[in-house]
């Protein structure tokens, strides 16, 4: 973090151009695909737990005679899973669709923009893969930047600027000083960060 | 009754310096984290779980007191100073105390629930002081057909009750109860849907799953319909001494008390947490309200601020009695809690009382403490809080994600954790989007497997009777209890909607 910005200046920008393809319409739940989606968590639930059911059976069971083994609760549990996911079904088929959560930073009249939520998973699995090819603090780096400038941080080289920082500090603080073995890839060698 | 030696022993210890910077530390992030939008609690709690690995228990433990009472307090500051409601469990406050901001009295809204927040925090606190022991005491007495009926009604309660659709709670509740499957049976040693992956087979960690659900999911969910534009904060006039009148002082003091004794009880009992004694309390204080005030109350009265703030403070301290007494987490932060606990190989219950004594009492003495300075920080920073309300939205979410990609490689320093992080993140955002509460996750990972082993217990010394597990005497009251309690909670819940249609104007 920059410490506290004034509030203008480095928000996110209303500037319609560049805030990343927000696409207009009403909020989910209530449309078309928000209800397919709705059915399809459902049904997604009820799969799992009939999934639970079979793969139990393949639970392997110790000849020892005890009370209950290690198939009797996943069997609970699978049932409980295909009975809520029905139950999601109903209601949802009554009519009854799940209202979204709503927060501070939520707008209740913005649509869903798949764009961002696409981009932060790209951005976060690019983290996952470079950390051991060019080192922990370079690939927060990454995820921060990548992450703040999906989110409207502009221009593109202060949320680069500020992951850096944030990285060598979180790098220097958990990995030097608290010894966790963060790699340090690329940065080796380098005072305080290579520990 | 608690051994007074053993209480102030805690005091003792936690008077340390050391333990008191911890302390210091847990409220300010907690506050901080309060005063952040999209950063609860549960999620700040667990984002920090693994960077304690270093500190020894107690000092963690007073890290996540200082953050899960500091969370409290911060809550209340947004949601009077932002536009918009804050956390759920501060959300009343919001309807009244944003009003009062409005119309230039936002500095007495902040001190009556600063005020509140303490009054409620201390008793809630003392009360937690005298009677963990007492049922600390009566609890090691319960068999484990008595603890699986505990557990029950945590799911029923949790699982049923929280947020809005039961069906929905009951899927999110299942769902944590299969992730807590995953793994090796402790008992038969036989691997369970662990797909030959080596490192599920000692299960998924908690904090992969805690740090997925809130701060991933809640992450991406946001992002997804970001509120654009700047952040507007309704300014505060300068000047904390002339904060309250005179008037306010009379106004106040009786919801905060009244606020406590709704507050605690509910916290207690898995009800729904601190959302439902808010409601509670802010429904008596309305209707309590006479002639003038009571026309006050949808524009700004201050009892509607002084009530809830004390309630949902005292129903935080009132959620730490079945937590440490009966290790039966009632709230999404009190499971991440348990989840803290168990790292340090500590199972939170009767007999933490008798073998953890000095970790106990440390714990509650900072507490207090903590509660005191979190009244030092709250009133006069209010400036720096007003700032940290302010930070960029963008930089705030990346630091989000940041942490929690932190928290998981740190675990195994394995990027095969920030997959698993990223899916059950993925997951958390569509149970967001479709109304599907996330605290029964956590506590059905927590509990699940606890209950299984409980269970088996019963049936070994019954040697396989299904009946012992409802014939025990505190079983059959416990099921009995749970089905007045639904019907009670359920109660509740039409009051809470019922409020909420009448107040239609509250989330423009």
């Amino acid at each position: 973090m920059d410490g506290p910005v004034p509030t203008a200046s480095g928000t996110g920008l209303p500037g319609p151009p560049d805030s990343g393809g927000r696409l207009g319409g009403p909020g989910p739940g209530r449309s078309f695909l928000g209800r397919a989606e709705e059915y399809v968590i459902g049904a997604l639930i009820a799969g799992l737990g009939v999934f639970v059911l079979f793969d139990t059976a393949t639970i392997a069971v110790p000849g020892s005679s005890n009370a209950m083994g290690p198939r009797t609760f996943p069997y609970v549990v699978g049932a409980v899973l295909v009975g809520a996911g029905i139950a999601v079904l109903v209601a949802t088929a009554r009519g009854r669709v799940g209202a979204a959560e709503d927060g501070e930073d939520v707008d209740p009249n913005a649509g869903t923009d798949w764009r961002t939520v696409v981009q932060l998973v790209a951005v976060f699995l690019a983290h996952a893969w470079l950390i051991e090819r060019i080192g922990w603090p370079l690939a927060i780096t990454v995820l921060f930047a990548g992450a703040a400038w999906t989110l409207g941080a502009r221009p593109w080289w202060r949320p680069v600027v500020v992951g850096l920082l944030l990285g060598l500090v979180l790098q220097a603080v958990f990995g030097t000083g608290l010894g966790l073995s963060l790699p340090v890839g690329w940065l080796e060698g380098v005072p305080l960060i290579d520990g | 009754m608690a051994d007074a030696t053993a209480v102030l022993d805690g005091f003792a210890n936690a008077l340390q310096p050391m333990y008191l910077l911890y302390a210091l530390l847990g409220v300010f992030v907690g506050t901080a984290v309060g005063v952040l939008p999209g950063i609860g609690p549960a999620m700040a709690v667990a984002l920090l779980l693994p960077l304690t690995y270093e500190l020894d228990v107690t000092a963690a433990m007073i890290v996540f007191a200082g953050i899960y009472y500091g969370g409290m307090y911060g809550g209340s500051t947004t949601s009077i100073l932002l536009n918009t409601p804050g956390e759920s469990a501060s959300i009343v406050t919001a309807v009244e105390g944003n009003k009062m901001a409005r119309t230039g009295r936002g500095a007495a809204a902040l001190a009556t629930a600063a005020l509140g927040s303490f009054v409620a925090g201390t008793i809630g606190t003392l009360l937690l002081t005298l009677l963990a022991p007492v049922i600390a005491d009566w609890a090691v007495q319960l068999g484990p057909a008595d603890y699986v009926a505990l557990m029950v009604v945590a799911f029923v309660t949790v699982g049923a009750l929280l947020g809005s659709s039961v069906a929905r709670g009951l899927a999110s509740l299942a769902l944590g109860l299969f992730v807590g499957l995953i793994g090796t049976d402790t008992l038969t040693g036989q691997q369970r849907f662990t797909f030959g992956v080596p490192l599920l087979a000692d299960g998924v960690d908690v904090v992969v799953v805690a740090v997925g659900v809130f701060a991933v999911g809640e992450a991406l969910h946001v992002a997804s319909r970001l509120r654009h534009g700047p952040v507007e904060v309704i300014p505060v006039p300068r000047g904390w001494r002339s904060w309250m009148s005179r008037a306010d002082w009379s106004r106040s003091w009786r919801p905060w008390l009244r606020g406590t004794a709704i507050g605690f009880p509910v916290g207690t009992i898995p009800a729904g947490g601190a959302d439902v004694s808010t409601f509670l309390s802010y429904a008596t204080e309305k209707r309590l309200a006479k002639g003038r005030h009571k026309d006050e109350f949808g524009n700004g009265a201050i009892e509607g601020v002084a009530g809830p703030e004390a309630a949902n403070n005292a129903a935080a301290a009132g959620v730490l009695v079945p937590l440490l007494t009966l290790g039966l987490p009632t709230t999404a932060t009190a499971a991440v809690m348990i989840a803290a606990f168990q790292t340090y190989g500590i199972q939170p219950g009767p007999l933490l009382f008798e073998n953890q004594p000095v970790l106990v009492w440390t714990l509650v003495a900072s507490l207090y403490i903590g509660n005191l300075m979190l009244l030092v920080f709250n009133l006069p920073l209010v400036g720096l809080w007003v700032k940290v309300l302010q930070i960029p939205r963008h930089y705030l979410y990346a630091g989000i994600l940041t942490f929690a990609a932190l928290g998981s490689y740190a675990l195994n320093f394995s990027p095969v954790d920030l997959l698993l992080l990223l899916g059950i993140g993925l997951a958390g955002f569509f149970m967001r989007r479709h109304g599907y509460p996330a605290a029964p996750l956590v506590v059905g990972m927590i509990l699940g497997p606890m209950a299984e082993e409980q269970v088996r217990r019963t049936l070994a010394i019954s040697q396989g009777d299904l009946t012992a597990l409802v014939t025990s005497p505190f079983a059959a009251v416990a099921y009995g209890l749970l089905s007045v309690l639904l019907g009670l909670a359920l109660w509740a819940r039409q009051r809470e909607r019922r409020l909420n249609e009448k107040e239609p104007a509250v989330m423009s």
